[in-house]
């Protein structure tokens, strides 16, 4: 039988370890992906996600149910994205490797997939992420919780501190400078149709 | 009341490409997109970027994060020697000890007399003035002596009995340090012979996993690499 986060987070609560070890399992992929796609480096990703889940553990008991589990744990990630950020001081950048391990890279190719479309879906993959990283913060992770984490308008917007319409406002307008680059590298057609 | 919509309004036409606004909302939307090209070119174009973004995969992680709890909290079970006597226990043991040590000591007494040990109870000269002045002189006469013995000695033969005591030693310390130098040497000899033997045994496995490469997989890399020549030569 599946339990659910909140009778995970209750066991936890009680001392049983293995039910959070359980809730970080379900966790771990998510909170890692939206600090890779956040600060755009895989290590310090990877760092981030470890500590979410242990500040998480550590404050497991001040956790009322408030808000939705994962909510808590996104909120938390987050705010360790931003620190990572603020520590950095500089836009995230984008991780490029030199040299390309081609054992992997055949790998990874899929079993009717030529290698032309392999390279082509990987160039595309890391032509987005380096648009993304160029976004400002704000537009960054509004986009990405959208995105890629399905949130909500309301649930962004309580996510960033900010009203809806700044919420709106931001994915329109970040939707329009990925838009823009992908014309550049060629990857969209070019809106032709232009408003009065 | 029936909602409005406004040509291009941005926050609309977020809320209509996430399909998040009222169902009102949406039918309003709906039908100005079906008439207004720039709205529908606007909807069409974020809906492809929207599909670009979908391809934007993080790389895979090794993750896999656990909570252990601290070893101190499992407590293992202890074996019924060791585990501590109840107070009840170890007062009667207090008990035994003591009245034993109490009987032992009354045989004791009773057998002391017929052996004829001295007993305490004799009393004993006591000790005088004169007593303790005739012992300071026969004490001072005796340092006096040992002084003059001390001085009649040749300082020559000290020395040189010093001298052979600490070459002695001195040759003791050099013997002790080349036997552990000797050991040490050994051991490092031998630990190297090993890692050695474990490097070459490691080497010919690797070796062994690269002859058994198949031929798919030399296919492959051969597919791959006319692909970059491909490339290559379309770039120039």
């Amino acid at each position: 039988m599946t339990l659910t986060d909140d009778e995970l987070v209750a066991r936890s609560v009680g001392g049983d370890a293995e039910s959070f070890n359980q809730l970080i399992l379900r966790w771990e992929r998510p909170i890692y992906a939206l600090a890779y796609r956040v600060i755009g480096r895989e290590e310090d990703a990877r760092d981030v996600c470890q500590e979410t889940f242990l500040r998480a553990f550590r404050a497991l008991p001040g956790f009322k149910g408030q808000a939705k589990f994962s909510s808590w744990l996104y909120r938390i990630a987050l705010n360790l994205c931003r620190d990572w950020i603020r520590r950095q001081r500089r836009a995230p950048v984008t991780q490029m490797p030199e040299d390309v391990d081609l054992g992997e890279f055949a790998a990874e190719r899929g079993p009717v997939e030529s290698i032309e479309e392999l390279v082509s879906r990987r160039e595309l993959s890391a032509i987005v992420e380096e648009v993304m990283a160029r976004l400002p913060e704000e537009q960054r992770t509004a986009i990405i919780l959208k995105e890629y984490h399905g949130m909500t308008f309301q649930e962004i917007a309580d996510m960033q501190g900010c009203p809806l319409s700044t919420v709106k406002t931001r994915l329109y307008q970040g939707l329009l400078v990925v838009r823009r680059q992908l014309e550049k590298h060629g990857q969209l057609t070019p809106q032709l149709v232009k408003r009065a | 009341m029936r909602p409005t919509f406004k040509c291009g309004d941005p926050l609309a036409l977020v809320s209509y490409l996430y399909d998040e606004c009222a169902p009102q909302e949406r039918h309003a939307i709906s039908a100005h997109v079906a008439v207004c090209e720039a709205c529908a070119d606007e909807i069409a174009s974020l809906s492809s970027t929207r599909e670009r973004l979908g391809e934007w995969h993080p790389p895979h992680a090794q993750l896999g994060f656990r909570v252990v709890p601290a070893e101190s909290t499992v407590l293992k079970p202890v074996q019924w020697w060791r585990r501590p006597m109840p107070v009840w226990a170890q007062t009667a043991a207090a008990v035994v000890v003591f009245a034993t040590g109490l009987s032992l000591g009354a045989r004791l007494e009773q057998a002391a007399p017929s052996q004829g040990v001295p007993r305490a109870a004799v009393t004993t000269p006591a000790v005088t003035a004169g007593d303790l002045s005739a012992l300071e002189r026969r004490l001072r006469a005796e340092i006096s002596q040992l002084h003059d013995v001390a001085a009649g000695q040749p300082a020559a033969a000290t020395d040189a009995h010093l001298l052979d005591r600490v070459r002695t030693l001195i040759q003791d310390s050099e013997q002790r340090q080349q036997r552990e130098l000797a050991l040490r040497t050994a051991e490092v000899v031998r630990d190297f012979d090993a890692q050695r033997r474990v490097d070459l045994t490691r080497i010919e496995r690797t070796l062994g996993q690269m002859d058994g490469t198949t031929g798919v997989e030399v296919e492959q890399q051969r597919q791959m690499l006319n692909y970059l020549m491909r490339v290559s030569q379309r770039g120039q």
